[in-house]
């Protein structure tokens, strides 16, 4: 692919991602847009955990804290909805700060399991601080950001702004020198910290980053969905965001990104088949792990370079599939 | 006399009840090669360890360049000038051989985190004076044609040529190769000890450990012998050669008293 065909296909697909929800007045596919967008900040910013080789199984605690502490300084402060918005990203970034230096020196097994059990402690603590979240009822009536954003297709325009911003971010600092670091933190930790590398202090500045995007994240999804109760951050939702890594593939940004929108829309696709979900879901996890570890992505790009294989002329160089990146 | 590179002082490991490395002292000087050499379970790669801040030492000091450096992490030493490799996991094996060598360049490479997500012209400047100095590192162990080639799919020995690379890429003025001899073939190893010397060539202090006593009595000014984990002998390789305790540690008794 040349410079420019690749350019034209990028602004095509900005061009499609601006116009499409004006050829359509389903309110119901506007909402699905909102909750692609929102969710690909989440599984984007836990992608960059992912890439320096931890799986966090607590990224909807850090949710958690974005959304209640946006919607309590909006609700009970009277602010406004950019100083909670700020206020939901500061916490979750705080924790971050707190608890990561600790967590991160654990690796494998131990870091999923105790990422596990801060989800939730953090669950548990908001079901059980009545006065100042309402416990497992919730609060209701949560205001939008602004009056013109009780309309889904606006709210599809700030989700979209959102997420442009932060999967950007994430783009940018994979593609980085600070990415190339995280690269050799991934395959090892022991050389990359003898090449240089400041290894825990990168893990947390990622951890930090990531933690404060899934908070943003959450200020947006509470007020656009009005009410906020502890399920909308338990296990599952966490568990989730790892397996959109791990179907669309943990090695890449795009990978994570092809799994939201796989793991968003399907349930949506599936409505008349309620019972049946979660055994589909399993089922595509298995085959995932079994027969493409790599993950959508992965497999893709073996179908592309199988089709190379079969035009280019025989003994013609072909690209490795997984060498890019 | 100026002062030594790398000035190790009594350095002490316990862990628990075994005392893996005791009262250990040793200098390397500017451009000098020193060979640490033992029969397994000596403490040489837990002397390097101890020195390259993998492991902090129980009692001693070091000082790098006049500086006390006891303790500290790898990655600081890394920004001090001395840099190390590993006997097993010595490279980034899915990579390419260009980007293991970036990422042993990280400290020349890295201008910041600000700096680097902005791609400011520090950033820039660092990134091209890097890749020419990769190329150059490349071009010095004779690695070039494999740049492109992913670590994993190199003969063992270019693997550990390309280890060696990544701490070189740093840019250090001390390096501690740990057994980069280490299974290889003669052929192999005649490699790995010219690739040696043509670092010493570049100014770059070396300390090697092994357990080949050609191999460090060929390519090393000075050879310090351990066993279980103190200094047994210590001088130039003829002199270590003819020392009865160290013939006696590795030949065993009755060859050293045929030998007097």
């Amino acid at each position: 692919m040349t410079k420019a065909t690749k350019t034209g296909l990028w602004a095509l697909g900005g061009i499609a991602l601006v116009v499409w929800p004006w050829l359509t007045e389903d309110k119901f596919l506007h909402h699905v847009g909102v909750l692609i967008l929102l969710t690909a900040i989440g599984a984007s910013s836990l992608h960059l955990i992912v890439r320096t080789g931890h799986v966090s199984l607590c990224h909807a605690a850090f949710m958690a804290f974005g959304a209640y502490g946006s919607v309590l300084t909006v609700m009970r402060l009277g602010l406004p909805w950019p100083v909670g918005l700020l206020v939901g990203t500061a916490a979750a970034a705080s924790l971050a700060a707190m608890i990561g230096p600790i967590v991160l020196r654990l690796t494998g097994k131990y870091f999923v399991l105790i990422t596990f059990l801060i989800g939730e402690v953090v669950r548990m603590a908001i079901v059980e601080n009545v006065a100042l979240t309402g416990g497992s009822n919730g609060i209701f009536n949560v205001p939008p950001p602004a009056e013109i954003f009780l309309s889904n297709r606006a709210y599809y325009y700030l989700a979209l702004a959102f997420a442009v911003l932060s999967i950007g971010l994430c783009a940018r600092i994979l593609g980085s020198e600070f990415g190339r670091a995280m690269n050799a933190i991934k395959d090892g930790e022991r050389l990359a910290e003898c090449s240089g590398v400041p290894v825990v202090r990168f893990k947390v500045m990622v951890f930090i980053i990531a933690c404060a995007l899934a908070g943003m994240q959450g200020s947006l999804m509470a007020h656009y969905n009005k009410v906020l109760s502890p399920e909308n951050f338990s296990g599952i939702i966490s568990l989730n965001l790892v397996v959109m890594n791990v179907i669309g593939g943990m090695s890449s940004l795009a990978g994570a990104l092809i799994g939201t929108v796989f793991m968003v829309m399907l349930p949506e696709l599936l409505r008349g088949w309620v019972n049946l979900q979660q055994i589909f879901f399993g089922a595509i996890l298995f085959a995932t792990m079994a027969f493409m570890p790599g993950g959508i992505i992965e497999a893709a790009r073996r179908i592309g370079a199988l089709l190379r294989t079969v035009r280019a002329p025989a003994g013609a160089p072909v690209a490795r599939p997984g060498a890019a990146e | 006399m100026t002062t030594p590179l790398l000035k190790v002082e009594l350095l002490s490991k316990r862990f628990g009840g075994l005392q893996a490395v005791a009262d250990l002292s040793y200098e390397v000087g500017d451009r000098e090669i020193l060979g640490i050499i033992g029969p397994n379970g000596a403490g040489k790669t837990t002397a390097v360890n101890l020195v390259s801040g993998v492991i902090e030492p129980t009692s001693g000091r070091v000082t790098l360049m006049g500086r006390e450096v006891t303790g500290h992490k790898p990655h600081l030493l890394v920004e001090s000038g001395l840099v190390r490799t590993f006997q097993s996991t010595t490279v980034f094996a899915g990579s390419t051989v260009r980007e293991n060598l970036k990422r042993g360049a990280f400290r020349l490479l890295y201008p910041g985190f600000l700096a680097t997500l902005l791609d400011t012209p520090k950033a820039r400047a660092a990134r091209q004076q890097t890749e020419a100095h990769v190329e150059e590192v490349m071009h010095w162990l004779g690695l070039e044609r494999v740049g492109d080639q992913v670590a994993s799919s190199l003969p063992y020995g270019i693997q550990k040529v390309l280890g060696m690379g990544i701490g070189l890429a740093a840019k250090p003025r001390i390096i501690l190769l740990d057994e980069p001899a280490a299974g290889l073939s003669a052929e192999e190893t005649d490699h790995v000890r010219d690739t040696i010397r043509l670092v010493r060539e570049r100014g770059i202090a070396v300390v090697v450990i092994d357990h080949n006593m050609r191999f460090i009595t060929d390519l090393c000014d000075r050879v310090l012998v351990m066993a279980q984990g103190r200094e047994l002998a210590h001088g130039l390789p003829k002199e270590v050669l003819s020392n009865p305790a160290v013939i006696e540690a590795y030949l065993g008794k009755r060859y050293a008293k045929a030998q007097h």
